[in-house]
């Protein structure tokens, strides 16, 4: 082997031309990463959202909560089924809710309008939510036109901050008196108020989108489904909280095509710039690595040193792409959830697995642009190498 | 102009590094000028749209609250409106396909009023309007799945409690691209008879309403007028360009504009690094050539112009195969892929091309300044010396 040193210290001895092509990987690799962060952001955030133990139920068709419609009397049936757990206070935990959409103004100019989700809910429903509590106010009231929402849709929407009123539905505002948490689930980009409040302001009254509950076990789950979506009356299903979930990350799919491809195509360009850089280091360096073959270095080390030579300098252009998103980690943003038609915050996220994307993508680059130059360095004669000025 | 062919032999004298530059400036600015081409579709289908003097017309709360379908008589009885039809998503199910194609209940009398620009085969339109359970559908979408006149399709509904079985009475097609062309439209009476009979609470929502106005000119008052017509009603409305309506749906999706952006920009210095760092590593090559130009006459300006020329020629011949490639391949291939609002019949504008070679332009430009301000600089007698 040649020692590492010596690419390191050939690294430096051409360091404008080095830290180029340093940068420039790194710029490919930061937009790279920045797609694969989203992307990641949007699936943790739909998959954190779903209970094991938690069904939800829809009318028969619908793949979506929003698109979805059941009579309240058959929610008051459903209620009445075995296999729904109980809180510590005895009451079921069996939530009926009524989810509106309405066009809102994002905050910024020219940031647009999306579509928000108001949900409307039985005070039972904080308990099937996993991690939920108010950080900051208090709850609503029933009855009251009062709604509470989380911290990143309060700096998203216009009015869904602190003590603002909230123009939504129809032509009154909604009080925000509080802020919440929810384990940073989906619940997290949805507004709340009281479930007969949002049903009159929508003109929806008698019917709930949907009934939420949780069930004692597994075996219970099991039977409570069956139950439901053999009713003919009912002409509902029941699917778990992770499956309903599971099947929205179909808009997280286009994202992470999207991010793919954009990576794949960068990578692509990148590898042309890294195979230039070094075949000038091959041809600049022809001299030395006569000397090395001179002295007794075989064509492999020699291969393999400029190889070595390619990767060191991609992975430090990986490196400093990584390090450059990692401001942006924890960044809220949002988009459309186009299987419910509203809008989904969720932060960028730069886990292990999207580093660990990057920097085998700045690999890639340095092997599959260093190859061709690596074989051409040990093509050399030794004889003409060294007569080279 | 005379230094041409010496700038020319210049560029080819190593052919790999010009080669490689070149590669990696097409494939960088491939990716650039599609995702433009996407931004730049939008506006442009929206700026087109502008011709046909249409409204859209929804609910104010949005497309998910409901339009009475009595709103539409309303509508087609106020002065200055040619025509109007409901036009609504159905996004039921076909067969295994994940995501819903533009499935639209519609008025058969008028939708090719409103929707002038597509053609059918003669005869088509009239079967069309006298057969309750027949469709229409666009081109590219029969296509896409082989489908025939005559051929039956089963849709099921996901916001519809209802499954609707259709015929095809004729395809619509247009000269230019469009998305409707993906999509199909059926009696909204069938649907609406289905839905009453499920005694579904859906029946009777027109969804939207597409409006042709008598003249592009008259739009904003109509759109005013329309919008006072229903503001004390139970079901107020929301009108607004088709413009308007189309840029709703990019602006779901986020601050994808300012991602482009940050994509592009960032691809573009690099690449401006890349090239610079190639075309640095020609210039030291040639230091003592430059040093003999000097010596025989040529001025600062000259031996700095041509090293800029170089440079740019490079990125336009690179930029030109990665920006007319994207060009070409989406105009000779449809985009299936569906998962984003407005990919349905992407294709790369020429406002998108021109900007492209534009930065391929300016990447050539910025990538030359610095070797060429060395060559400049190189003095006779120290260049004469070097040894490289």
């Amino acid at each position: 082997m040649v020692p590492i040193k010596y690419n390191i210290r050939s690294i430096r001895a051409r360091w404008v031309s080095s830290l180029m092509t340093v940068i420039g990987t790194g710029l490919v690799v930061w937009a790279s990463v920045l797609a694969f962060g989203l992307s990641e952001g949007l699936n943790h955030t739909l998959e954190v959202s779903g209970e094991p133990s938690d069904l939800i139920i829809m009318r028969k068709g619908s793949t979506a909560e929003t698109n979805s419609s059941v009579s309240e009397s058959v929610a008051r049936e459903i209620e009445t089924l075995a296999g729904i757990a109980v809180n510590a206070e005895g009451a079921k935990l069996c939530s009926p809710e009524l989810v509106v959409l309405d066009n809102v103004p994002r905050r910024g100019n020219g940031a647009g309008n999306a579509n928000m989700m108001v949900r409307g809910v039985t005070p039972v429903a904080k308990e099937l939510r996993g991690g939920f509590k108010i950080v900051e106010g208090r709850e609503n009231r029933p009855g009251v036109r009062e709604a509470i929402t989380s911290r990143s849709m309060a700096k998203r929407f216009v009015g869904a901050g602190l003590g603002e009123q909230l123009y939504a539905i129809d032509s009154e505002p909604f009080l925000i008196v509080g802020l919440f948490e929810a384990g940073q689930g989906a619940t997290e980009s949805e507004v709340w108020s009281d479930i007969e409040v949002v049903a009159q302001a929508a003109k929806r009254t008698g019917v709930r989108s949907s009934i939420q509950l949780r069930t004692n076990n597994p075996t219970d789950a099991a039977a409570l489904t069956d139950r439901i979506k053999n009713d003919e009356q009912f002409g509902l299903d029941a699917i778990s909280e992770p499956a309903y979930f599971a099947e929205q990350a179909n808009s997280g799919m286009a994202l992470k095509i999207v991010g793919r491809t954009i990576a794949i195509i960068l990578t692509i360009g990148a590898m042309f710039a890294v195979a230039n850089t070094m075949y000038a280091a091959v041809a600049s360096r022809a001299r030395e690595i006569g000397t090395l073959r001179a002295v007794g270095f075989g064509r492999m080390p020699v291969l393999l040193s400029f190889l070595l030579e390619s990767i060191l300098l991609c992975v430090a252009g990986g490196v400093l792409g990584c390090l450059g998103v990692l401001p942006l980690n924890g960044l809220s943003t949002g988009t459309a959830n186009w299987q419910t038609f509203s809008e989904l915050t969720f932060a960028f996220r730069f886990g292990p697995m999207v580093l660990a994307q990057a920097l085998l993508l700045a690999l890639f680059m340095g092997t599959a642009g260093g190859l061709f130059p690596a074989i051409r360095a040990t093509r050399l004669k030794i004889v003409d190498a060294l007569r080279e000025i | 102009m005379k230094f041409l062919p010496y700038i020319l032999r210049n560029v080819m004298r190593n052919k790999l590094r010009a080669a490689f530059t070149g590669m990696s400036i097409a494939v960088s600015l491939f990716l650039v000028t599609v995702l433009y081409a996407y931004l730049n579709v939008q506006d442009e289908q929206g700026e087109k749209s502008k011709k046909f003097a249409r409204i859209v017309v929804t609910a104010k709360q949005g497309l998910t609250f409901p339009v009475p379908i009595a709103h539409v008589d309303k509508v087609r009885a106020m002065p200055g409106v040619k025509a109007a039809v409901p036009l609504s998503w159905f996004g039921g199910k076909y067969k295994d396909e994940k995501i819903p194609f533009g499935q639209f209940a519609t008025d058969p009398k008028q939708i090719m009023e409103v929707l002038a620009e597509y053609k059918v085969a003669a005869g088509s339109l009239e079967k069309f309007q006298s057969d309750r359970g027949g469709c229409m559908v666009g081109s590219r979408a029969a296509e896409q799945r082989g489908w025939k006149v005559g051929d039956n399709i089963v849709l099921k509904g996901d916001i519809y409690p209802v499954t609707l079985e259709l015929t095809i009475d004729g395809i619509f097609d247009s000269d230019e691209s469009s998305d409707q062309l993906e999509s199909l439209w059926y009696h909204f009476a069938y649907m609406d008879e289905l839905l009453k009979k499920e005694r579904s609470q859906s029946a009777g929502n027109a969804g939207t309403i597409f409006v042709k106005a008598d003249s592009p000119e008259k739009l904003d008052d109509l759109m005013r007028e329309i919008n006072l017509k229903f503001a004390n009603t139970d079901r107020p409305v929301r009108a607004v360009t088709e413009q308007a309506f189309r840029q709703m749906f990019t602006e779901m999706l986020g601050n994808v504009q300012s991602y482009i952006r940050n994509v592009a920009l960032a691809v573009v210095i690099s690449l401006m690094l890349v090239a610079g760092n190639a075309m640095a590593m020609s210039m030291r090559e040639r230091t003592r050539e430059v040093a003999v130009l000097k010596a025989i006459g040529f001025t600062r300006f000259i031996v700095l112009s041509l090293v800029l020329v170089e440079a740019i020629l490079i990125a336009v011949a690179g930029g030109a195969i990665g920006v007319l490639g994207a060009k070409t391949l989406f105009a000779m291939r449809d985009v299936v892929f569906r998962g984003i609002p407005g990919i349905a019949g992407f294709y790369v504008p020429w406002s998108t091309v021109i900007f492209g070679m534009a930065l391929a332009a300016m990447i050539g430009l910025f990538s030359g300044i610095i070797p060429a301000w060395r060559a400049a600089q190189v003095s006779v007698v120290d260049g004469l010396r070097k040894v490289v």
